[in-house]
């Protein structure tokens, strides 16, 4: 037999997140909790699908005019334009100086992979600098273009607070024209994020080296169930850096749309002001369509249209602010039972930064060691690093998790720190 | 500190300007541009024969009939309707055991269950045609090979995708000449070439693509007895083959006919062993109307192992088989993390309900019969004897050998719109622009002749 080549392909490990559903899956026991994958579950434990875009879906469904036609290669429009908006703001001044370029993207995933490939192609030099500790996949998505990757500090494991000055310092120490990939609301995984005032320090040190700042946005009104707080940083970044560097947005529908499955998003750039732009908008917008034909063809279109219905009518617009705080403040509801009833248990150590993160996690401080037992004797599963979705949490689930995690700590605590 | 670095603004700025403005600017896409400057015409006269999507005898974009139907049932369905969860990063089971019968038992019953019992063949449910070669390629372009070969002339993104997915040569092979396949000159030119226009140190296997039936832009496909010369030659020569599959159905109207270059390349008793895979990239755009859904498929058809091979009992779980599954989850994951939801739930519902699906089979012969009623009113008025050629003649696409003066006239002069290859799209003609786009043809064909 003929030696193939693809005898030396090897095996990888699966993704730990899949690994968690699997297990989760087979486990008989009658109580398990899954606090692994960060979808939004409603207070049954099931996923749930946001009233507003029901009324969208019915909206499209019966409209004389839908069928199944390409969208264009850049995306669907009337998502694209408001989109921008929502994260800009309507009175941003980069949209009314017609300098933002807007393409759909699949979700945030597929927004960072276009900014990968686009960096790559372009300015492959480029270090591109991540959170530690970040988002599984961040690090991945740049890799596997080529560029190299490093991180900065951002979490004080012993405070379980912000390490400003290392994310600072990071910040100065970076090659000038670094790439910075922020988290603009409810990070993941830590669900901690600067103040306003923090915020203005970073994006000024960033001004100051010349870097560009690439905003991951998967959770704008799923933090504190209003889209103009949640979008604080980028506003700020576009504001601040409109003279000094391009600012990249990866904006997400997953989350506060609920459409994880349907992958909807948009890839934004605002460009600087500057009297060029009228030939470097069309020729950053070709190379962007070059990249999505060359891997999708064009975007799918059954999410597009739904978001794009959400965002252009404003009964919609409307519920769907009302779903987001829905989301929001049940999470936030969730997090007080859970550090409530831990200080009710008397679970040696401070609980409080539950209460103080935000969005769909919680970086608990819990260890490996603890997180196993968690599996292995409650059934309840996070991922290893401690990072629980509180959106598993419900009324029904939420005491026996504190039960548990009261248990592995006391089992494993003496003497550590939490 | 701080301050006073930021009151140097002017000069960052210069050093930005010239950073994003060493962006050239890329060419408009050659079929989807078109369409965009279509839009803009204000002629009531003009005519979009550019993309390929179906259009019925009214110029209108319809659903197909089963299509409805499974809608209809997805919407009233209290599960389906009720989540729009993530999908695994390769697409859901239901999805891969659905297509994969199709595909491989049903379109390819003699070989087919072949690979699948012996864990032969790994699968991704991909963002239609465009995304199976994207993932495809970025997979090859990893582990076997940066060569391909693709016919001259093909669908102009076939190009752009392996360029921009780590292809590093890519060749053209002569596929069609005086109006016939170039079946001599294709073969004589991969026995040549090959692999010594490969650079010295790359003596990996080079790629080759293969359009299944529906040649996009020709419309003109090798006989079977042509194909068994071909297939013979890649085998022989170790080529990867890449099957591109956007039109099964559009040929004859009957979707498991179409797959004869499937049936042909998994023959186990011709070729026993693709020792480096045959990769299946499959779109659900065209013969479901499907387009802006975005789904369809990658089937990467792996190597024989020596405990698999030539064996009638189906193995233990094919290691090869994991490992692939591993590697493409990293580069789906890598893009997009996972796929679109609703196209595949469409998918899963007209494959797994028997009455949903024979419809589905009636939906596509009654849209390759009104392809053929075209047909045969255009030659009925222009007497170009390749319009019914139906031997060899097939598809959405009928390639009027136009030059791109040619082109530019008809686009002009009397807004009737063409690729610029001169690639007409015979689902944008219906009997209420046939006079019209018939006499304009004339008139331009004509064109040469008097210049």
């Amino acid at each position: 037999m003929s030696a193939s080549l693809f005898n030396s392909i090897e095996l990888l490990p699966p993704d730990a997140l899949f690994g968690i559903k699997q297990r989760y899956g087979q486990d008989q026991r009658t109580i398990k909790v899954d606090l692994g994958i960060g979808a939004y579950r409603d207070d049954n434990g099931k996923p749930w699908v946001l009233p507003s875009v029901k009324d969208a879906e019915k909206l499209i469904h019966n409209d004389s005019s839908y069928n199944h036609e390409y969208l264009g290669i850049t995306g669907l429009p009337t998502l694209t334009s408001n989109a921008a908006k929502i994260i800009f703001g309507t009175q941003s001044e980069a949209l009314q100086e017609d300098r933002v370029i807007s393409v759909q993207s699949l979700s945030g995933t597929g927004a960072l992979h276009i900014s990968a490939k686009f960096f790559s192609k372009f300015f492959p030099d480029k270090l591109v600098y991540l959170s530690k500790p970040t988002w599984a996949n961040h690090m991945a998505i740049f890799e596997n273009q080529g560029l190299k990757t490093a991180t900065y500090p951002y979490w004080a494991n012993e405070t379980k607070s912000l390490d400003l000055d290392g994310f600072l310092g990071a910040i100065q120490n970076a090659p000038e024209g670094s790439v910075f990939v922020l988290h603009s609301c409810a990070h993941n995984p830590t669900g901690l994020d600067p103040t306003n005032k923090q915020w203005v320090q970073i994006v000024d040190a960033i001004a100051s080296k010349n870097h560009i700042a690439l905003f991951d946005t998967a959770y704008q009104g799923f933090a504190t169930g209003d889209l103009d707080k949640d979008a604080y940083a980028v506003r700020l970044g576009v504001e601040k850096l409109s003279t000094v560097s391009p600012v990249f947005v990866c904006q997400s529908f997953a989350k506060n749309a609920g459409m994880y499955g349907e992958r909807v998003g948009c890839f934004h750039v605002a460009l600087t002001k500057q009297a060029q732009n009228k030939t470097i908008k069309p020729a950053v917008t070709s190379q962007l369509a070059k990249i999505i034909r060359s891997e999708v063809s064009n975007p799918p279109a059954y999410g597009a249209k739904i978001v794009a219905k959400l965002l252009g009518t404003p009964e919609l617009t409307e519920q769907w602010h009302k779903d987001m705080v829905t989301m929001s403040s049940r999470i936030t509801k969730m997090r007080h039972a859970l550090r409530d009833h831990l200080i009710s248990l008397g679970t040696p150590g401070n609980w409080d930064h539950i209460v103080n993160q935000c969005g769909m996690f919680s970086f608990t401080g819990l260890t490996p060691q603890m997180v196993k037992r968690l599996e292995e004797t409650h059934a309840v599963y996070l991922v290893a690093s401690g990072r629980a979705s509180i959106a598993g949490l419900n009324q029904g689930n939420v005491e026996y998790v504190a039960k548990a995690i009261d248990e592995v700590v006391r089992f494993y605590a003496t003497g550590a720190k939490l | 500190m701080l301050r006073t670095r930021l009151s140097n603004v002017g000069l960052w700025r210069s050093y930005y300007t010239s950073s994003l403005s060493r962006v050239p600017r890329a060419p408009p896409d050659k079929v989807l541009g078109l369409s965009e400057h279509f839009k803009r015409e204000k002629s009531a006269k003009k005519i979009d024969l550019t993309v390929g999507i179906y259009k019925d005898a009214w110029g209108k974009v319809t659903t197909f009939p089963s299509v409805v139907k499974a809608q209809k049932l997805i919407e009233s369905h209290l599960e389906l309707n009720n989540n729009l969860s993530y999908l695994p990063i390769t697409g859901t089971k239901e999805f891969q055991e659905n297509v994969l019968n199709f595909l491989f038992r049903e379109s390819c019953p003699q070989f087919g269950p072949f690979y699948l019992a012996h864990d032969r063949v790994s699968f991704v449910q991909t963002l239609s045609g465009t995304g199976a070669l994207a993932v495809a390629a970025k997979f090859l372009a990893l582990f076997i090979s940066k060569d391909i070969w693709i016919p001259d002339p093909s669908w102009a993104n076939h190009k752009n995708i392996f360029q921009n997915n780590g292809f590093e040569n890519i060749h053209r092979y002569s596929y069609y000449k005086d109006g016939q396949v170039d079946i001599d000159g294709w073969i004589e030119q991969l026995k040549t070439f090959a692999y010594t226009r490969q650079s010295e140190n790359n003596k990996n296997p080079p790629c080759i693509i293969l359009h299944a039936c529906c040649h996009n832009p020709t419309g003109l496909d090798p006989t079977k007895e042509q194909w068994k010369k071909i297939i013979d030659t890649i085998y022989d020569l170790k080529m990867v083959p890449i099957v591109d599959m956007a039109y099964q159905g559009l040929e004859s109207g009957d979707m498991l006919r179409d797959a004869y270059l499937m049936r042909l390349c998994l023959d186990v008793e011709k070729y026993p062993n693709w020792s480096n895979g045959l990769f299946l990239c499959q779109s659900f755009a065209k013969n479901m109307g499907l387009y802006g859904e975005r789904v369809g498929s990658l089937s990467v058809v792996t190597p024989a192992t020596t405990n698999n091979r030539n064996s009638n009992l189906p193995q233990q779980i094919n290691p090869l088989q994991q490992n692939i599954d591993s590697q493409l989850k990293k580069i789906v994951r890598g893009m997009y993390s996972s796929p679109p939801g609703y196209g595949s739930r469409v998918v899963n519902v007209v494959l797994s309900n028997a009455k949903l699906k024979q419809q589905w089979f009636k939906d596509v012969d009654f849209m390759v019969q009104r392809l053929h009623y075209v047909r045969k009113e255009m030659f009925d008025r222009l007497g170009w004897p390749a319009l019914i050629n139906f031997a060899q003649q097939h598809g959405m696409f009928y390639y009027t050998k136009f030059s791109p003066k040619q082109v530019d006239t008809l686009r002009n002069q009397y807004f009737v719109y063409l690729t610029g290859d001169g690639r007409l799209s015979l689902s944008g003609v219906n009997d209420s622009n046939i006079d019209y786009l018939c006499e304009a043809l004339e008139a331009v064909s004509k064109m040469s002749e008097l210049a």
